[in-house]
């Protein structure tokens, strides 16, 4: 089991270089320790189709010279070896928060990406189940604001807590007037 | 106003104008495609039946989109029937009107008529968000447009909308900056490309006709005097389009600020003119391509929500809100629409913007000299495996020749960066082909978004966006040191980005504990309810 600290990103890079982890504080949530098998199932289904294929064809349609067998080889290992170890870090690194007054997020494992929305600018809120986060209870929750940027997704959450969270999130940001953009 | 009511029959007069543009294309084609042995009369007939057939069916297809047409507008809401075989109801609630948008283009002008479309809050994309009456009376789009956007205007108007001076009118002497533009260089070549499909649909081949082989002779027995001829001749035919261009587009360009909103009208052949409620600006942008910039000019364009996209068959984006004109004329317009000073225009006595660290530059200069690398080891690696003929073994050479002038590109960009907070904006400009200075208002803000890549982890840079309702949707102060970037966030939108800092007291906007009493139930660690 990872600590807190161990998932903030605080550490530093380099002499004197202060990345944006040791500034902003990660969010408090972790994400539900289920959204692991989750992923991993999501992502075995996206690769192993195209590493089944890989295979399949070079066994089909080439003379199996070695060289190419070993190419195959490290592709299919390296697709599967990604397909499970992504989650775990997807696990670690992604985090969430709702405040009174703000969504805020991270996520990310190249790029780290924070992001803030005020209460009082959210548009809507959606939950969102997919077919596998349904089999684990899972659900995700969506906040758009007027921004063509994108929404805001907070991913694998107990559906519950999901369909809590949406209905707090809504009740708070009907409480403002305006349109919120 | 609450009867129904249709759209100006002289519609049918414009769209009979219009379908010239298909009759004589078909009867050009039909002169040509009928067989010879025909009687003169018989070949006559022909094409006058099908002119006629063509002409019969645009009258008739609107005549139908007449008919079926129909608009009102309510205490409310503007309602517009719509669909010859879908048929569509929409009602936009009159609150949510951003814009009026007026369009003429000369036979609709001759007509008295004018294309009215107007821009609504709804978040859909394109066509959606917009309600096209096609086409009204001169007289009734002008008075649909005082109606729609007096009463929001909030305010009494005096009867003399037009007694303040303007924001802008057009100098004829901005007509100079006009041929700076990437079109000017390709004039020539572009023009005789869009000519050649029309031209050989009716049977003038240049390559047949032996004008393409004659011309390469030349090119190769008198290259000197030849070559020269052509490369002038192009840029001439580039000149001469980019000022008609710019004459039919920006001639009688007047903009004016009225009550509440700002109207905008240009057009020398097909007159437009825009509104726009000053309630949807959300800050302006000063837009310097690079070659306008060499030049010394600069355009402005408007950061607002609610207005559409830029459609395929016009030169500018509806935001744009002056013509190509002087650096400081541009930072005049942008300060005066913006309605106060913000720093970064590079006027005398005004504070500039801050500018980012060494390592911005680094990046932009190591990721030029990696990428000319690649693109010179794949250029070289294709014409080695493919044996290519003799100049193509020497493409791997042309990146590294623009090394130079890629390089000086990549340190003009770090140049540019800067941010800065200015009395009522968050101003950040960045870019070299297209810089853009963007002063957004501090107020216009919802939420920011900031993001650190590998490699800017490695550098000590990170990007911070400001997400915004209007315009593209985010602007970002790219590669900016991370205390600064936060610090600069943190105050212009403060108590936003404060209780997520680590040190409160980084951000001086607020100085209140990090985590401000709000573990609510959301707060509980996930799946324990």
């Amino acid at each position: 089991m990872r600590t807190v600290t161990d998932a903030d990103g605080a550490r530093r890079d380099g002499p004197g270089v202060r990345g944006a982890g040791a500034l902003l504080r990660p969010p408090r949530n972790q994400m539900d320790r289920r959204a692991v098998p989750v992923w991993t199932i999501e992502l075995l289904f996206l690769t192993v189709p195209v590493v089944a294929g890989a295979v399949a064809a070079y066994w089909i349609f080439t003379s199996r010279p070695v060289w190419l067998g070993v190419l195959t080889g490290g592709f299919a290992v390296l697709l599967l070896t990604l397909a499970v170890v992504t989650p775990h870090a997807h696990h670690r690194l992604n985090r969430w928060e709702v405040t009174d007054e703000a969504v805020y997020t991270r996520t990310g494992w190249f790029t780290h990406v924070w992001r803030v929305a005020p209460m009082s600018r959210i548009q809507t809120v959606d939950t969102e189940r997919g077919p596998v986060k349904r089999l684990f209870g899972l659900a995700d929750v969506r906040v758009t604001t007027a921004s063509a940027a994108g929404a805001i997704k907070i991913e694998a959450l107990d559906h519950e807590l999901a369909a809590e969270l949406a209905e707090r999130l809504t009740a708070m940001t009907q409480a403002t007037p305006g349109d919120a953009t | 106003m609450t009867a129904w009511r249709p759209l100006h029959r002289r519609s049918l007069a414009a769209s009979a104008a219009m379908s010239t543009a298909i009759v004589v294309p078909v009867v050009v084609v039909l002169i040509r495609v009928l067989p010879r042995d025909w009687t003169v009369p018989a070949r006559a007939g022909a094409i006058a039946g099908a002119a006629a057939l063509v002409l019969a069916g645009v009258l008739v297809f609107d005549l139908l989109r007449l008919r079926t047409t129909a608009w009102r507008l309510t205490g409310e809401r503007l309602e517009l029937r719509s669909g010859i075989v879908f048929r569509e109801h929409r009602s936009v609630p009159r609150d949510r009107v951003r814009s009026v948008d007026l369009t003429s283009d000369p036979v609709r002008r001759a007509l008295g008529l004018a294309v009215v479309k107007i821009g609504t809050a709804e978040h859909t994309s394109g066509e959606r968000s917009m309600l096209t009456l096609d086409p009204l009376s001169r007289r009734d789009a002008e008075e649909l447009r005082g109606i729609l956007l007096l009463r929001q205007a909030g305010q009494e108007h005096g009867d003399d909308p037009s007694r303040d001076a303007p924001l802008a009118e057009l100098d004829w002497s901005w007509l100079r900056l006009a041929p700076l533009t990437v079109w000017t260089v390709a004039g020539g070549a572009l023009i005789l490309g869009i000519a050649y499909k029309p031209l050989d649909a009716l049977g003038f081949d240049l390559f047949e006709s032996g004008a393409a082989a004659q011309l390469w002779d030349w090119v190769t027995t008198r290259p000197w005097p030849v070559i020269p001829l052509l490369l002038a001749l192009n840029v001439l035919v580039g000149l001469a389009g980019a000022v008609v261009t710019f004459a039919t587009a920006w001639g009688r360009y007047r903009l004016e600020r009225e009550p509440g909103r700002l109207r905008l009208s240009r057009g020398l052949l097909t007159a437009r003119s825009l509104t726009l409620e000053e309630r949807r600006l959300r800050g302006v942008e000063l837009v310097e391509p690079l070659l306008l910039r060499l030049g010394g000019g600069a355009r402005v364009k408007a950061v607002a929500a609610g207005l559409r996209k830029k459609e395929e068959n016009e030169a500018d984006e509806v935001a744009m809100l002056t013509p190509p004109m002087p650096r400081a004329t541009a930072g005049r317009v942008a300060e005066q629409v913006a309605g106060t000073a913000f720093p970064g225009l590079g006027s005398p006595g005004r504070p500039g913007l801050r500018p980012h660290p060494r390592a911005a530059r680094t990046r932009r200069l190591r990721a030029t000299v990696v990428s000319t690398a690649v693109l010179a080891a794949v250029a070289a690696a294709a014409a080695r495996s493919w044996s290519l003929p003799a100049p193509w073994t020497w493409s791997w050479a042309v990146p590294v020749l623009a090394l130079p002038v890629t390089l000086w590109l990549a340190a003009d960009a770090a140049r540019g960066l800067g941010h800065a907070l200015g009395e009522r904006h968050l101003v950040t400009r960045a870019g070299a082909i297209v810089r853009r200075t963007v002063a957004l208002d501090r107020g216009g803000v919802v939420g920011w978004t900031v993001t650190e890549s590998y490699f800017q982890r490695r550098l000590g840079l990170i990007t911070v966006s400001a997400t915004t309702a209007a315009g593209d949707g985010h602007y970002d102060v790219l590669d900016v040191d991370p205390g600064e970037g936060l610090d600069l966030a943190a105050r212009a939108v403060p108590g936003l980005l404060d209780p997520f800092l680590r040190t409160p007291g980084a951000g001086p906007g607020a100085r209140r504990p990090a985590h401000a009493d709000a573990v609510t139930t959301a707060d509980r660690p996930a799946g324990r309810l």
